[in-house]
């Protein structure tokens, strides 16, 4: 006998799955409400590895296997959205990809985007202090901000201000003396054969053999090992001892609480407000802060404090936020499922986010994407509506095959109302509350299909079409454009 | 181990990124060679550069003479090219995995005719990636979502086939190259159980070489594959991204890493750039990383093989590996 949840309960966990991850299906919806909220949110904290068939992918797409391509590289990344058991894991590769924003159009090869997704994915939930010097280290940062170019005695600031402006404390917490300072620091930090590597990028060429990828080198005779003074720290630091410095400021968890509250609570301001707007919820800020200095810069203990607090499980919290492209695309093809390896519709799902203004792998600037009600125009919601339509218009897929046999449970052999049926529709999809005249004109639609029965094969068909027809319908919802 | 009684040694390396057309090869599968020396390599190419799908025509001397086919489904186009053939009478035959279809190439390139229904009754195939004709000029197929080798005329009527899905003795996981020796045995990389199968020309399981893993004589999803005149076993061990050589009873002989050098093309074009000639005399490959990834390892190292897919031996015994994620092959000769 299986357990009943309250509504109440249904509610919350949806929200914390479509917000912690891409959404739910209904499998998923009840394996965790058998496990409870909290043992969720563990299980969400601490992942198994994804078991990815990285041989198939790379002998039916050839161009998953250099990854030099951005299209291929996207679709790549959009497939293991799609797949992993992993979610909030891979949710937080794409909050690092916003925040660390690095882009495949001047690395030239998606190769070493790729690469640095990796590293999020391996890292992005735990010690910030250790992301943060694997950022540094990594290559595509280095070449993205020109660290190949920071030499002893001829710094390029471009690292050493990004890293304190836009990736760990925001602007107004240090000086352009610091700046400096922490150039210097990363001075001799680059990528093996710099030269070679800088011209080619410039050139952008694949030329003569393909790309060759990118590897971290420190090159000490490069170093600047001169005293250097940094945020009131003196002495002969380098790019380890910068981090370091940076992550015990009491400013550094504050920026970052305040991105994760953007990304997984409400919208925030942009961040170039940031120095002149207080935080929608400074209490909110606070918690994150205190359990980031408890926990010794653990990004995980940031994320459990976010997740089990009543500023993100109210009510007023839900569906208060636009789905990004990603989030809206990637949702929706794993609640239709049977996506056993990349596909036709995971490079049309790289179209149809780039056309919606978040091209994956490559963020519009340094200052990655803002989201919220930008999301949202007539273009974009036409193509947010053509692509969940076609998505779901298959009752073949193993996703909708599931919604189809929860309908016929529900049917228990009798048959349904179009009331009972958009009411089950809107619950699967959810639960998504709609306004009365939304339901109306849902209602209407689905009466205009005829009566829903599985009592025979005939009937059974011609429900199943309804059935796609309406979740097809319910797609174009406002309500369902909301996480 | 048994101890080779020869080496391998690096000879040249023919090939250029053709990512923008022009001379050259993008995201090569397959190779076969011709016996007045022509080279066809067909090359699937990616979703932004379809003009470069299609089989490109060299020579050993690095001379390059153009195209046959390109991207579509029309006859002589081609979608997901994976295998190459020569019957006795030197047309070229074409296998397509997206297409489900055989094309047939005269010693032109003119198109003459398509064959092949996707499915997994007798005569129909699913996902075609080895092709060999064997010494009675019949068109062995490696059918691999079928799990299964067909036989079939030169015009594509079944003559028969073995094989199922499994891991035993004559059993397959989506194998793909096929080759056949001198006295007619057959060997198959059967590529999801890292193991080459050898066979009785109709079909008998004879012996099985390898297991997973990446020490001597243990595969990585092996692919192509070739054996010479002695007997011995070339095979593209595509995950480990290396050739290894076995004798003719199984035993690891030595292997390939790759070290390829800039191709006569490769060198004119960074000639004619001044700027990637300046900077390009500058880089020194860097051996030592810090991934264990064999792909990512050969994605940074230039000279070793990347995704090597695919061995061809010539009459002289020459060894051609083709890369597909570097756009060429390399060339080695017996020591």
């Amino acid at each position: 006998m299986p357990t009943v949840h309250s509504k109440q309960d249904v509610a919350l966990m949806a929200h914390l799955l479509r917000r912690a991850g891409f959404g739910v299906t209904l499998q998923e919806l009840d394996h965790c409400l058998d496990q409870g909220y909290e043992a969720t949110v563990e299980a969400l904290l601490n992942p198994q590895p994804d078991a990815v068939p990285e041989d198939l992918i790379r002998r039916y797409h050839v161009d998953q296997s250099d990854l030099r391509n951005h299209a291929a590289g996207a679709a790549y990344w959009i497939y293991r959205m799609v797949q992993t058991q992993a979610p909030l894991r891979e949710k937080m590769s794409l909050f690092w990809h916003r925040v660390f924003a690095t882009a495949a159009t001047k690395l030239i090869q998606a190769r070493m985007v790729a690469n640095q997704l990796d590293m999020f994915r391996d890292h992005g939930m735990g010690s910030f202090q250790d992301l943060l010097l694997r950022l540094s280290r990594d290559p595509a940062m280095m070449m993205w901000l020109d660290n190949q170019d920071n030499h002893k005695g001829s710094i390029n600031e471009n690292y050493g201000r990004e890293i304190l402006e836009l990736f760990s404390m925001g602007v107004g917490n240090y000086t352009e003396d610091d700046i400096k300072e922490c150039a210097r620091a990363f001075t001799g930090w680059r990528v093996v054969n710099p030269d070679y590597m800088s011209i080619r990028m410039r050139n952008n060429t694949a030329r003569p053999y393909g790309y060759i990828a990118w590897q971290f080198e420190y090159d000490d005779t490069d170093h600047d090992h001169d005293d250097k003074t940094f945020l009131g720290e003196t002495g002969d630091l380098n790019g380890a001892d910068v981090v370091a410095v940076i992550c015990r400021q009491e400013a550094t968890p504050r920026f970052i609480a305040r991105h994760l509250y953007h990304f997984f609570v409400a919208d925030e301001v942009p961040v170039p407000q940031w120095p002149h707007t207080a935080p929608r919820d400074s209490q909110a800020i606070d918690l994150m802060c205190q359990a980031y200095f408890d926990s010794d810069y653990d990004v995980s203990a940031m994320l459990r404090a976010l997740f089990n607090a009543d500023f993100f499980k109210s009510e007023a919290a839900r569906f208060a936020r636009v789905k990004s492209p990603v989030e809206m695309v990637v949702g929706t093809l794993r609640l239709a499922g049977g996506l056993e390896l990349p596909s036709p519709d995971t490079y049309a799902a790289v179209g149809v986010c780039a056309a919606m203004g978040q091209f994956p792998m490559n963020p519009p600037s340094v200052e990655g994407w803002q989201g919220g009600s930008e999301w949202i125009n007539t273009g974009a919601y036409v193509q947010r509506v053509n692509f969940a339509s076609r998505v779901l218009s298959d009752p073949g897929k193993p996703g909708i095959q599931a919604i189809i046999e929860r309908i016929r449970d529900l049917a228990n052999g009798r048959g349904l109302s179009a009331e009972e049926l958009v009411d089950a529709c809107l619950h699967i999809v959810g639960p998504l509350e709609v306004p009365d005249s939304t339901r109306g004109g849902l209602i209407d639609y689905a009466r205009s299909w005829g009566d829903v029965s599985f009592a025979d094969a005939a009937s059974t068909a011609q429900a199943e079409r309804t059935i796609v027809a309406l979740l097809q319908l319910v797609v174009t919802t406002q309500e369902y454009q909301m996480v | 181990m048994t101890t080779a009684t020869f080496q391998l040694q690096y000879t040249d390396t023919i090939g250029f990124v053709a990512d923008q057309g022009g001379r050259g090869f993008h995201l090569p599968m397959a190779m076969v060679i011709r016996g007045d020396g022509r080279i066809f390599v067909v090359s699937r190419s990616n979703t932004q550069a379809l003009d470069i799908v299609g089989i490109q025509m060299v020579t050993r001397g690095h001379e390059f003479s153009g195209q046959i086919g390109g991207y579509g489904q029309e006859p002589g186009n081609m979608i997901w090219p994976t295998a190459l053939a020569l019957d006795r009478d030197d047309k070229l035959y074409l296998a397509d995995d997206y297409l489900q279809r055989v094309t047939i190439y005269g010693r032109d390139g003119a198109v003459q005719s398509t064959w092949g229904t996707k499915g997994s009754a007798a005569g129909e195939f699913d996902g075609p990636s080895g092709l060999l004709f064997d010494a009675d000029d019949n068109l062995l197929m490696v059918d691999h979502r079928n799990h299964r080798i067909q036989k079939f005329t030169r015009h594509g009527q079944s003559l028969g086939a073995w094989g199922a899905y499994g891991d035993g003795d004559g059993q397959f996981n989506l194998p793909w190259g096929i080759t056949q020796d001198r006295e007619g045995f057959l060997y198959v990389a059967d590529w999801r159980n890292d193991r080459i199968q050898k066979f009785t020309p109709d079909g008998a399981f004879v012996a099985k070489f390898g297991a997973s893993g990446d020490g001597d004589g243990q595969f990585n999803r092996p692919s192509g594959l070739a054996v010479d005149a002695d007997g011995n076993l070339y095979i593209a061990d595509w995950g480990n991204q290396r050739v290894q050589v076995l004798d003719a009873a199984g035993n690891y002989l030595l292997q390939l890493r790759g070290e390829a050098k800039l191709s006569p093309w490769a060198q004119e074009y960074i000639a004619a750039n001044a700027d990637e000639l300046a900077a390009r005399a500058t880089y020194v490959p860097v051996f030592d990383v810090d991934t264990a990834d064999a792909n990512e390892v050969s994605a940074r190292i230039e000279p070793y093989f990347w995704d090597p897919v695919d061995v061809v031996l010539d009459d002289d015994g020459r060894v051609y590996v083709l890369e597909t994620s570097r756009h060429r092959f390399q060339v080695y000769e017996k020591a």
